[in-house]
Formats: structure tokens, sequence, C-alpha cells
């Protein structure tokens, strides 16, 4: 068996190791490598409709897609049964004979894709002593539920505007309508159709909605995500977007206009993508004087209070109610629904023509307790306050956040957060810091989704990094400005052991295809723009670049590309090697600085130059044979025969004659005024001359950011672009000419851990010992009190005399 | 076909697809020559260890499930023990390195746990298997970088590995 295993293995290796760069350019010579090629070749042709500054082109396009949905949740069975109209209307230049559709809920077929690549990862070995293979009981769970239920979409009624039947093909999570006749450029196409499916329970199944079974009051949360059959893009870079849904790449979708019904109990409380139509038909009086109120209010107001959702999740209802829903310019639609929703609102005044007031609003249950109350609503309006300023004014009329199932999930106007508070024994809620600080960071991180990829529309299924990185980089923003000690990603330490480790795929890789995920997709690409905004460009002009970034495509469709000459083209600055190093390679960054060189002018006069020589022979340490000559008390031969001298016992070798003074009023001479005077001035100034050598061991090339001790005390910091690498990518030596007077004592690179250099150590001339967190931690403990926890230490007890273990309070005290 | 043993893990939570990172600790294990040891730092996100804490441990009546890893002492130590007896490591031939605890601490959003052992003679390699958190969750990705013995190997743990191992380069 195992030697079947090994001979598979190295059959494999082979073409892995044969197939490494197929560039068109190839540096075939010696070993260079350009760290600063022009990312050109790597990036798409501009063309009209995507042009070369990263912009919307001349002749930009997109499909516009508007949906009539009425939708029934049928509480009991959990299941949603739906009518469907859509309006498609074709915008590309291309004629289209057929239509491809989205059916997300069919990943969850036992013929999927995704079902049928799911792989187990356990080492099989036989033998009562060599361990027993793992199965988990959610595993068996997934398995029960999805035997249990049937799964997936049930399509019928596919008919065009006149009532005729078209050709619908499945092809796993993609639907092909045919259409009877071409849909030409320009021209509307209006089809519908009805679909049901069985909703899954979230906590079985582990998905991005769901819903979730409450057992002891014996009521739902429905989170409806991805519930309706949605076209897929049709894009001028890769026509249809018709990659089948794995899971991890989630989508691009058309905006579009959505009128949405939701036949849910009467009892429930509905949360949307959009603006409700019917207020007066679902919400009682009191409730709408509450939402007036909540639009100016300081702090949110209850719709719904904790008492009322309570009382309404006693019993249930046979009656349903129509929730109506209106959303305009929207890629997508969700919602929630159930009757155990407490219900708050604040009214966001942003100002501005595009929408001035936004009703910030959460929905959650009872165990979202004083944790939602204060915090939900509250940071939904602080992200939008920060990320507009990123970007643009929140365009759409509500933003919601809904405790539910799923840990954090975003759509159109609704995100789905998870952190709850804890009931306790003597019927309190409680909940810690970290979960506080989750709960605060997980609506931000949400909240900003909505406007990088719900607006600023980048195609979730091919790269993850272009919402994800970019939102988790903005959420570190906001998350500071909320509180700086919430730590929320966007430090470029926390990455080092990521950046060094061999399990790395380069960030440009397709969503499904990613290894370590929230790292690849979410950390280094946040930590990459922090460094970009802080380090390389400064504030000013990434803000400006960014901030242009957004606009250009607010409503549209960007490309990696896009993002990257944008930034490059609204900076003005070449960030090719930038993009090449952080998301194109796997390198990383280890700059380090190798040896300093302290140099002096020559004055070419002898009278000082022969003095400087002898100076220097005469520290050289004594030759130790001499010494130990000296302390036998051995007699030299000179001294012993004093009488014997000659002209060399009183001219050293070091000594000056006017030959040597002869030569050098020649050189003098022979200076042309320029030089003579640039000459002159450098002896007088006598200046320290230092040539530093560093090395780039990790490959990826980043400015040194050099920090200068000098041994009058001061400190003085240098930034070096990256540009220094761009002939010699490996070493490189710089030339720092300092004054006479200031002596350099030490030198650091990147002392303030700024960019993710991965080994510290070598960042220091003179080398330091750079103890690691364990040495730390013990050397920490040895000195005490820091690390001691007074928050708990203040609740000891005092203890008993024959009790010596612990130290009563007052002791420690002294 | 063989028969093999499946034997039932209880995995206590699920994993919740979220769109943000999370479920994954970074071990490293430094052959540290200065100090002769073998250091292992485990660093794990508060909020997965208190969650963890709550899920695999009931505490004294009336504090049921209130874990809190930022100000309460017994909860941080109850996960460094969790962690201490969720790592294991042993030498290419099965022998048994027992480590010792040096400690935990909090830093920023992250809880770190310390172990050591004195490096053994003639070490040419590693096994070991890092369990934390993974019986809780299956989403759960404990990454391991080997360092100190030329360059950084990588062991990367997910699904349902149990040892995994990686051999040094001779020099």
């Amino acid at each position: 068996m195992s030697t079947k295993l090994s001979l598979i293995a190295a059959a494999i290796m082979l073409p892995l190791t044969m197939s490494v760069n197929a560039s068109a350019i190839n540096q075939t010579k010696g070993d260079f490598e350009d760290k600063f090629r022009q990312l050109g070749q790597a990036l798409p042709t501009p063309n009209v409709y995507r042009n070369a500054a990263g912009e919307p082109g001349a002749q930009y396009w997109q499909q516009k897609v508007d949906y009539k949905i009425k939708a029934t949740l049928d509480e009991e069975n959990r299941r949603l049964t739906a009518h469907q109209s859509i309006s498609y209307k074709n915008n590309s230049p291309d004629t289209l004979k057929y239509l491809w559709l989205q059916l997300d809920q069919n990943i969850f077929k036992s013929d999927s894709i995704a079902e049928l690549t799911s792989t187990v990862k356990t080492k099989l070995q036989s033998g009562p002593d060599k361990g027993k293979a793992k199965i988990s009981l959610n595993t068996l769970r997934r398995q029960q539920f999805l035997d249990d239920t049937e799964m997936g979409y049930q399509i019928a009624k596919v008919k065009d505007n006149s009532g005729n039947a078209l050709k619908a093909t499945v092809v796993g999570t993609l639907m092909r309508i045919d259409l009877k006749k071409p849909l030409k450029p320009g021209k509307t196409a209006k089809f519908s159709m009805d679909f049901a499916f069985n909703i899954a329970e979230e906590d079985a199944v582990g998905a991005r909605a769901g819903y979730e079974h409450f057992e002891k009051d014996g009521n739902d949360i429905f989170l409806l995500a991805q519930w309706f059959p949605r076209l897929a893009a049709y894009t001028d870079y890769e026509a249809w977007t018709n990659k089948a849904f794995l899971g991890s790449g989630e989508f691009t979708l058309e905006f579009g206009n959505y009128d949405v019904e939701l036949t849910v109990p009467a009892d429930h409380i509905v949360s949307a993508t959009g603006e409700l139509e019917n207020a007066s038909s679902v919400l009682t009086k009191t409730q709408r004087s509450r939402l007036e109120k909540a639009e100016t209010s300081k702090r949110p107001v209850f719709i719904v209070t904790e008492e009322e959702a309570l009382e309404n999740e006693k019993e249930g209802s046979s009656k349903t109610k129509t929730w109506k829903f209106n959303a305009e310019k929207v890629r997508d639609f969700a919602w929630a629904s159930s009757r155990k929703f407490i219900w708050d609102a604040k009214g966001y005044q942003q100002g501005g023509d595009d929408q001035p007031l936004v009703m910030a609003m959460s929905f959650f249950p009872v165990d979202g307790g004083d944790l939602w109350k204060k915090y939900s609503t509250e940071s939904i309006v602080h992200t939008m306050e920060v990320y507009s300023r990123f970007s643009f004014d929140y365009p759409y009329p509500v933003a919601q956040s809904v405790n539910g199932p799923v840990g954090g999930m975003e759509y159109p106007m609704i995100t789905f957060n998870g952190p709850r508070t804890e009931l306790q024994d003597d019927g309190t809620r409680t909940y810690t810091q970290a979960e506080k600080r989750f709960l605060i960071g997980v609506v931000i991180h949400e909240v900003g989704h909505i406007y990088f990829p719900m607006i600023v529309n980048s195609d979730e299924r091919q790269w993850t990094w272009m919402d994800e990185g970019l939102n988790s980089f903005l959420d570190g923003i906001a998350g500071r400005e909320w509180d700086p000690t919430i730590p929320w990603g966007v430090e470029a330490q926390d990455i080092v052991p990521y950046m060094k480790s061999e399990r790395q795929v380069p960030i440009m890789t397709q969503s499904d295809s990613i290894l370590n995920f929230g790292r690849n997709a979410y950390a280094k690409p946040a930590v990459a723009l922090n460094i970009l905004r802080e380090v390389i460009l400064g504030r000013e002009l990434f803000d400006f670049a960014f901030k242009e970034y957004a606009q250009r495509w607010k409503y549209k469709r960007p490309t990696p590309s896009d993002f990257f000459r944008t930034m490059e083209e609204a900076s003005g600055v070449d960030l090719d090697w930038f993009w090449r190093g952080w998301f194109y390679s796997t390198d990383h960054v280890d700059i380090s600085i190798d040896r300093v060189y302290k140099l002096r002018l020559d004055t070419k006069n002898p009278d000082i130059d022969y003095g400087r020589l002898r100076e220097t022979e005469l520290n050289k340490p004594v030759s130790q044979f001499v010494e130990r000559n000296k302390a036998e008390g051995r007699e030299l031969w000179v001294d012993k025969n004093q009488d014997v001298s000659d002209f060399y016992d009183d001219n050293d070798r070091f000594t000056v004659t006017n030959k040597e003074r002869n030569s050098y009023n020649k050189f003098l001479k022979g200076l042309k005024p320029w030089e003579r005077k640039t000459f002159e001035r450098a002896v007088k100034e006598d200046k320290n001359y230092y040539v530093l050598e560093f090395s780039n061991l990790g490959g990826l090339v980043m400015p040194i950011l050099l920090q200068l001790t000098y041994t009058d005390g001061t400190v003085e910091d240098k930034y070096i672009p990256a540009e220094i690498w761009r002939r010699s990518p490996k070493k490189v030596q710089k030339l720092i000419v300092t004054d006479k007077n200031k002596e350099l004592k030490d030198i650091s690179v990147d002392a303030s851990w700024l960019t993710a250099d991965i080994d510290v150590e070598n960042n220091y001339y003179p080398r330091r010992i750079i103890p690691s967190r364990i040495e730390a931690y013990k050397s920490k403990k040895r000195d005490g009190k820091v690390n001691r926890d007074i928050m708990q230490d203040i609740k000891t007890e005092l203890k008993k005399d024959e009790d010596k273990k612990e130290k009563p309070l007052t002791e420690d005290k002294k | 076909m063989r028969k093999l043993l499946l034997w039932l893990v209880c995995l206590m939570l699920t994993s919740a697809a979220s769109a943000h990172q999370l479920k994954a600790a970074v071990t490293t294990v430094l052959f540290n020559d200065r100090t002769s040891n073998i250091e292992v730092m485990h660093r794990f996100y508060l909020h997965d260890a208190e969650h963890a804490v709550s899920h695999l441990f009931t505490k004294s009546p009336g504090r049921h499930n209130h874990a809190d890893l930022i100000s309460d002492k017994e909860t941080q130590d109850t996960f460094a023990d969790y962690v201490e007896n969720q790592f294991k490591l042993e030498t290419l031939t099965n022998k048994k390195l027992t480590l010792t605890s040096v400690g935990h601490q909090l830093d920023g959003q992250f809880f770190w746990v310390y172990q050591e052992i004195n490096i053994p003679d003639s070490v040419k390699g590693l096994r070991m298997s890092h369990g934390a958190l993974r019986d809780l969750w299956p989403a759960q990705v404990n990454m391991v970088n080997v360092e100190g013995k030329g360059k950084v190997k990588t062991l990367t743990f997910s699904g349902e590995d149990t040892w995994l191992q990686t051999k040094f380069e001779t020099k």
C-alpha cells in the first residue's frame, strides 16, 4: 500500500517542478530578476470598456436586471415558494441567444460539484495502536439533514412575456434559458418562473443563510439569501460569469430594481433589502410613530421592544401578512423573518443630495441582550461615517444588522451578524469584552461590505481579495476610530507567521483555489494596503487615489487591473513593483543590514594623511609575541646597543619628505577650478562616509526604513524608496554622509515594525539579540507588576492563616 | 478493503460560513540555540479561545458558561491547559517529547500559550499533532511554522489531520 502511494506521489511531483515560468519575457542570462518590470504585460489590454487609467472606458456598459418577486414562507415546513418575473436589458454590444442564471441553492444537492468534491483529510492506517479515523457528529448531522431534506431548487413554468414556455437547462448551480429569439443590443427580454426550495438549517449544513431553531420557545429565525434564481453577470471581461458555485467564490451580479412581496406569518417582523412600501398595513400605529421618532433620535429607538418580542414569541399565528419592499440600484436582495425579533432604529442624518437620511436598524432575539441594544445600530452608523469619507455617501435608505445563525454575511442594505450574550443561571445576560469587540468589529465589517462589493461591484467568484481585502483594510480604519484598543487586523506584525510560512498562494488566485483563505484574502491584502497608505504613498496620496477608485466604480464592475491602474494613475506613483510583490507573488519582506563600513576622505596632503596612517598603525593591537617577550623580561638588542643607531631610528616609514609635498602641489595645480573648490571644501568639512550594505532575503522589494542613532544620542529617520533595489534586487550598498561630529552608533531597519519584515534580528547593526517570545515572557515575568491581572486579583478574598498558597491583597500592595 | 475503526468525535459548534476571518491559529516551534530549547508558541484569536472555553468547560455553579479571557484568570488557565493537552510532539522515531508549560499571555487580539523542552540530541525532524479547537469547529486550521532548523517548515492541521511530520534538511 505505502509503496504504491509513494510512486504516485513521485509521478505528480515531476510536472509541478517543470512548469515554472511561462512568461513571454524571459531573463535567461544570470540570475537577475526585474522586480520592477512593468505590469503592462500581466494586465489585460486597455480597451473602450476599461481604459488604461483604470477607469470605466468611453463605451463602458453593464446589463440591467429588474425583478418582481412574490414569495411565501411556509414556516411549518421551512419551505419557500415564489414566483418571479424578470426584465433583462441587454446593454452589451453582443446579441444573446441564451441567458445564464445562478442557482446557488443547488450547491446542497448531492450531485453538486461542491458535494461530490468535498474531501476528507485523514491518515488511515490499520493496526490496533495506529489510532482511529475520525468522523464528527457535525459531519453526521449534516449528512442526516441532507438525507432527510430534499435540497435545491424546484423550478417550473419558465415562460416568456407572451406565455411561451422557454427551454431551461440546469447545469449544477447554473441554469441556461434559451430565448425564443436572440436578444439584440439595447433590447429587453422579459420572462418569469415559479420556484421553490426547502430552507437549509444553517447550524446543520453551514451556509450563508438558513433557519435557526430555538428549542426553548419552538420558534425560528429565518435568514433568506441567495434564495432566488439570479441572473449571472454578463461582462466585457469574461462574458457570462458562469463559473460553478463551489462555496468559497461568492458571486457577482447585475444592478437593477426589485419589487418584492414577502408573505410570512402575521406575527413575524421582516427585515429586507429595500424600503418598506406598505408600513401602514404591516406595522402598528405605535410602531410607525416610533420609527418616525427614531429618525431624529440621538440613540436607537425600539420599534419592537424586548417585552413585545417576548410576548410575540409565546404564541404563533396561522394568519399571514405580506410585506412589500422596493429596492433600487441593488445587485441582490436578502431578507430575514422571525417572531423573535426585537427591532431598534436610529436615523443617520448624513446630509448631501443622494440620501440625506439613512435608517440604521437592528433586528435581534432576546439573546442579543444589551450587547445588541447598545452597540449594533451605533456600529452601523459609525461604519457609514468612516466608509463614506473613503468613498461616497451611503446611497440607500436603510442599513441593517440582523442577528441569526450566520456569523457574518453581507447583502445590499442588510447584514447578518452572529455574536450574542450568554444567559447566566441568575437570569442575567452577560458578555465578555472580547465578544463586545467582536460584535462591533463584525457589524463594521459586514456593513462595510455594502460599499464593497455591493456597490463597488467586484467579482467575488474570481477575486475574494477585492472585497474582503479592501473591506478588512477599511474596517481596520473604522475600528481604530471607534476605539484604538479594538485590534482588528491591519497590523503588519500579525501576518508575519503567514508570510514566512510555506503554505501560500499569491493573492491573485481564484477564490475557490485559495489556500489559507482568511490570511490570503483578508489579512494580507489589508496589511498590504495599510503599508501602501502609511509607509509608501502617505495618507494624502493614498486616500485621494482610493476615493477615486471607489467613485469611479460606484455601481459599476471593477477588475483587479482597474484597481491597480487607478491607484497608480491617481497617486502618480509607479506601484507595479508593489502589486507584483504583494499581489502576484508569494515573496515576503526580509531586509537585512549586513555590514557598515566607515570611510574617511584622503586629503592627499602628505603632512595630514601620513600622520593619519601612523595613527592607524599605532592603534593596532600590540603583537602578543612582543608583549610576552616583555613580560618574560627579554631585553631588546636595540636597547642593549643604544650607541649604534642611524637615520631610521629617528624617522619611521610615515615620515614625509619634499618628494611627497611636491607631488601634492602638482596634484593641486592639476585640478580645474571647480575640482579644487570641491576638493578643498570636502577636506575642510572632513565628513564621515558610511557605506551600508543591505540584502533582500525575502525577495519582496520594499522601501528601506532606516533609523540612524548617533553617538551624541540623536536619532534620525531616513526613507529609502523601494527603487533602490531596481538594478540589484538581492544586495545593495548605500552611502550615507554625516557631519564630522555626527558619528553613527547604530542603525536599524524598520524599527517600528511597519513592513511585516519576518526576521527582526538582522534589522540591526550592530546585531542585537532579539529574544524569542518565550524569552521575553520569562524576563517580563521576573520583573513582576506589569503582568498582574489587577482586575482579577482585586476580587481575591483575604484567606486565613492556614492557607499559605494565595497571597492576600493587602500583602501584595506593599 | 481494510476495515478500520471509525471514531466519533463530538464537535459542539458548527462553522457558520462567515465573511470574516478567524478560526485560525498559528504555532511557532522554534529551535532556540540560545536557550537550548524547543520553544512552542501558540497564538489564538481571543474570541475563538473564549468561545472554546465556554463550550468545553463548565465551571462552578452560577458561573456556568461564562468564559472571559480578558479579565478572568481561571478562564486563561483553563484554555492554556486545554491547548497544552492538545499539542503533542514526538521525534521521527515516535519518542514522546513531553513539553513543559511556560505560561500564557494576552496580547491585543491574540491569546498566546507557551511551552518548551530541551532540544533532544540529533533530532532529524519532528512529528506533531495539534488538535486545539479542531474538535470544536471543523473549519479550524492550525498552522505550525518550524523555525531555527534551516528553511521554515510549515505544517497545516485541518480537516481530520492527526499527526503530521517534517524532516530537517541535512546540512
